[in-house]
């Protein structure tokens, strides 16, 4: 399996997750607040799931831009760029929510942890049962003509 | 003075803001000391660079949870 791979795939748990916490997070939220707790689980839900899942949506795009070469600007670039870029969007969002009177914070907090915890334990159960070589079948591409680090002449 | 409890300095604004400053003190240091650390290996081995990608992500999606639940702790559960 492909980092590529491995990637869509944690993305693809993670979409599952949402609708999993969205559901599970919207019945406590209607018990708590009824219109409000719904709204606001989901919004905690999507601002974790929406935000946890740029990391890996930009390293394949990362390994797009850069043509599977991990040294290069390209790539540290646009999976650092979008890093910093995420936080700055995720701080100004959570600024402009926590001033609304419809959001119940303690609802859209939990279901945010809750979604945060529940992907990092994706990210640990896919990458766990990804059967990935552990060399990399391009390396030759990598060292760019140089033999590997190991090899002999 | 007259009064223990006289006010020396004051702060106005969001304490959040303080919180995010905390709480992006310690994930910036972890995503920069997993990275660095992942292009030190590649650079030894680049034979490497998939798992290390991955391994890497791993340490990135463990740093920035601790940012996500730090600041959304300040704003959230602050006012």
């Amino acid at each position: 399996m492909t980092t590529n791979a491995i990637m869509r795939r944690i993305l693809l748990w993670g979409g599952m997750l949402a609708a999993a916490v969205a559901v599970i997070g919207g019945i406590v939220g209607w018990i708590a607040a009824e219109g409000a707790g719904v709204a606001s689980a989901l919004v905690g839900t999507a601002l974790a799931i929406v935000f946890c899942g740029l990391t890996a949506a930009s390293i394949v795009l990362a390994f797009k831009a850069s043509r599977g070469q991990m040294l290069s600007g390209a790539f540290f670039g646009i999976v650092l760029g979008g890093w910093l870029v995420k936080f700055v969007l995720f701080i100004v969002l959570v600024f402009v929510l926590a001033d609304q009177d419809w959001l119940h914070r303690g609802v859209a907090f939990g279901s945010l942890v809750a979604a945060v915890i529940g992907s990092l334990v994706i990210d640990c159960v896919v990458v766990a049962t990804s059967r990935q070589p552990i060399v990399d079948s391009d390396a030759d591409d990598e060292t760019q003509g140089r033999p590997a680090s190991g090899a002999r002449a | 003075m007259d009064n223990a409890t006289t006010i020396l300095a004051e702060i106005n604004g969001n304490i959040g803001t303080v919180g995010y400053g905390l709480a992006a003190i310690g994930p910036a240091i972890g995503v920069g000391i997993v990275v660095g650390k992942t292009i030190e290996s590649v650079a030894r081995q680049p034979e490497l660079q998939g798992r290390l990608t991955v391994l890497m992500f791993i340490g990135i999606a463990f740093t920035e949870a601790l940012a996500f639940i730090g600041i959304a702790t300040y704003f959230f559960m602050t006012n």
